[in-house]
């Protein structure tokens, strides 16, 4: 199986796979300029790998938590890749693409506390105990707090943390070890937005003192 | 501007012509003759206040697929107004229909104004031909263009504001135009807010694609080419279709164009009329945009002469209905209301027609001078305790939007020679906005066009509409990297 795997929940990255081997991976930590890069970075991903778009059996986008506009690139460029390419279209946790790289570079770690920025002085944030058959355990999240306030869910002090970034081969990986579960692979691709849109009924105001 | 066939009778006109421009190399009398009367010819002459101020001539031997452009020249003293090109298109259009897949030309070597116009249609430079001006001894460019005579089916995304579009063309005709709109969305906040669309935007993309492919009848293997609207617009709203768009072109393997949204507006009245009729003034209105165009050619010669410096049109009615109680849209409810009411009763302003503004601002508009008038009106009323009018208010506002609209649009074809005026966007749904407009046009000789309203509000045909338009002259496709640009410029076509 052929996937193409994509997020846009912090900077831009894309990787093709079969089953869970990594053909190609292009990862831009800039987190501005995700609806100029996707497009290429989609087509070079795919001559990377030596795989053409018809080929692919499988896309993965990260669902969020991230900056709205930003995530929306992700998720909208996956929708119309898997229409164009008639492949199906799976959803991942890209904070659970953080936990999978971290639990790779350390096996034997116990609880995890991943953190993304959520701006507004906030995080995006997820807790997990470490990782079964290839899929993290996530425990509780995401969620979004500020900082501070993450001690009122969890024992942060029994937690590792990790400033890795999420990248598509892990999310890649994921959908495809989800595949070998009972529940398989979540088609759900509703981007996880955690807030409401900032945005306030006015109240009218006078214009004459 | 006309441009008709030449005759015999052209002949001394054309001549003048030919000798204040090809000072040492010009045709003599005879060979020009014969040209302009063969019948494997088309000479043209282009005519402004009764005379000749340029001409062209092309040539198409019977069976053959080649087309030859001969010579084209314009009157040094008009130069800059857009009638070469206006030659140019006539030519290029004739040798389609004439079947021609390929028209050559030659162009002098230091000619480099010359050189850009063809560019701009499409033509290449192919070959040097050494020496070939006599006597100043001056090459010769060679350069050739292809004419693509299929008519490209293309798929157009519009997701500048709170409209999703899909719209499906062939060529100039339309085969499907869906539109998902999060209007009801923002009716709580009184006014477009970004965010809410850019959600909408997402969510709707794949339903409205899905319904427009099914309206036409064909699949995506069907489509030739992708349109997206790269600008301007909300920018988080842009990116939802350019990244949709950008993606369905890697996976189909199509090739894709980004277009401006304000020449999209434009170009919808090829769905509605079968063309562009040029020059025209274009006054595009909406919640986003008040915006006054001059459109010499659709995709070489657009000019803003002015918009608004404040508020858009559609945006004040939306801000004056929430002052009088009305719910959102404005447009609409206004609309209704003043039905019954008196548009003089009120003297509101009207924004930027001072003579110390017209110097300035000749083209431009300002709303927000007037919203801020109607809402003292109804609070000075409120204060003394005494009843609003309300239909009298709501009618003297709408015939102030309306009278500034239309009397600077006006304004714009009489200044400019323009016996045409195009109106666009979701504004132009306003009763009052199309009669004022009608009568005023009537009274000036100005014809006044309005496509229907779904080619009017923002929609998806009219993007997919100027990209065939981009592929049938001849355009290159976008590169990838092009982005959401909110403020681009209405003479930046394509991106």
């Amino acid at each position: 199986m052929f996937s193409i795997a994509l997020d846009t929940s912090a900077g831009t990255t894309v990787a093709v796979l079969k089953d869970d081997v990594v053909l190609s991976e292009l990862n831009f930590d800039e987190n501005m300029t995700h609806a100029e890069r996707i497009g290429q970075t989609l087509s070079d991903a795919l001559t990377k790998a030596g795989i053409r778009a018809k080929e692919i059996d499988r896309v993965v986008v990260g669902a969020g938590p991230g900056p709205f506009t930003g995530l929306r690139v992700g998720l909208a460029a996956a929708r119309f890749f898997a229409l164009g390419a008639n492949a199906e279209l799976v959803g991942v946790c890209s904070l659970d693409a953080i936990a999978l790289q971290f639990y790779k570079q350390n096996p034997s770690a116990g609880s995890l506390l991943v953190t993304t920025d959520a701006r507004r002085k906030e995080v995006f944030w997820a807790a997990y105990s470490g990782v079964s058959n290839g899929i993290p355990t996530r425990v509780i999240g995401p969620n979004v707090n500020k900082e501070q306030d993450i001690k009122d869910f969890i024992d942060i002090e029994s937690h590792l943390r990790t400033d890795l970034l999420a990248t598509a081969a892990a999310l890649g990986q994921i959908a495809f070890s989800e595949t070998n579960t009972e529940l398989g692979p979540n088609y759900d691709v509703s981007p996880i937005y955690l807030r409401e849109p900032d945005a306030v009924p006015g109240k009218g105001k006078r214009v004459s003192g | 501007m006309l441009i008709r066939e030449a005759t015999e009778k052209d002949l001394s006109g054309i001549m003048a012509i030919e000798h204040e421009c090809f000072i040492n190399d010009a045709w003599s009398e005879d060979v020009m003759l014969s040209e302009v009367v063969a019948s494997h010819t088309f000479y043209v002459v282009v005519i402004e206040e009764d005379q000749i101020v340029g001409y062209a001539g092309l040539s198409k031997l019977p069976g053959s697929n080649q087309a030859d452009i001969q010579t084209i020249a314009t009157k040094p003293s008009v130069r800059g107004k857009g009638f070469g090109r206006a030659l140019m298109n006539t030519l290029t259009s004739k040798a389609k229909e004439l079947g021609a897949t390929e028209i050559f030309l030659e162009v002098r070597a230091d000619n480099t104004v010359a050189q850009k116009l063809y560019n701009v249609f499409g033509f290449k430079k192919i070959g040097v031909r050494k020496n070939y001006y006599q006597p100043d001894n001056v090459d010769a460019f060679v350069m050739q263009t292809a004419i693509n005579h299929k008519e490209p089916i293309v798929l157009g995304i519009e997701s500048s504001c709170d409209e999703t579009g899909i719209g499906i063309v062939r060529g100039n005709q339309l085969l499907a135009n869906v539109i998902s709109s999060s209007m009801d969305q923002h009716a709580i906040f009184g006014g477009v807010v970004p965010e809410v669309a850019a959600r909408a935007h997402l969510e709707a993309l794949t339903p409205v694609l899905d319904d427009a492919l099914e309206k036409a009848n064909l699949s995506l293997d069907d489509i030739d080419a992708i349109a997206v609207t790269n600008g301007p617009g909300l920018a988080g709203a842009l990116m939802v279709g350019i990244s949709a768009a950008k993606a369905l072109s890697v996976a189909t393997g199509k090739p894709i164009y980004a277009v401006n949204h304000l020449v999209g507006h434009v170009a919808a009245d090829i769905l509605a009329n079968g063309e562009v009729a040029t020059p025209t003034i274009a006054l595009l209105v909406s919640g986003g945009h008040t915006s006054l165009l001059l459109v010499r050619d659709l995709l070489t010669d657009v000019t803003l002469l002015g918009e608004t410096i404040d508020d858009a049109a559609g945006e004040a009615f939306d801000k004056v209905a929430r002052v009088l109680g009305l719910p959102y849209p404005g447009g609409p409810q206004i609309d209704r209301v003043a039905k019954e009411g008196n548009p003089t009763a009120i003297r509101f302003p009207r924004g930027l027609t001072l003579p110390k503004d017209m110097a300035e601002h000749r083209y431009d508009f300002s709303f927000s001078g007037l919203k801020t008038a109607v809402a003292r009106h109804v609070e000075v009323l409120e204060d003394k305790g005494e009843d609003i009018q309300l239909a009298d208010v709501a009618a003297s506002f709408r015939e102030a939007v309306v009278d500034v609209l239309v009397s600077k649009a006006i304004n714009a074809c009489k200044e400019h020679d323009v016996p045409r005026l195009l109106l666009g966007g979701g504004v132009t749904a306003n009763a009052r906005l199309r009669e004022v407009a009608q009568a005023r046009c009537l009274e000036a000789g100005v014809e006044l066009r309005i496509p229907p309203f779904d080619l009017c509000t923002d929609n998806g045909a009219m993007i997919a509409v100027l990209g065939a338009q981009l592929i049938m002259s001849g355009a290159a496709p976008s590169d990838l990297a092009f982005g959401a640009n909110s403020t681009l410029q209405v003479t930046k076509v394509q991106s």
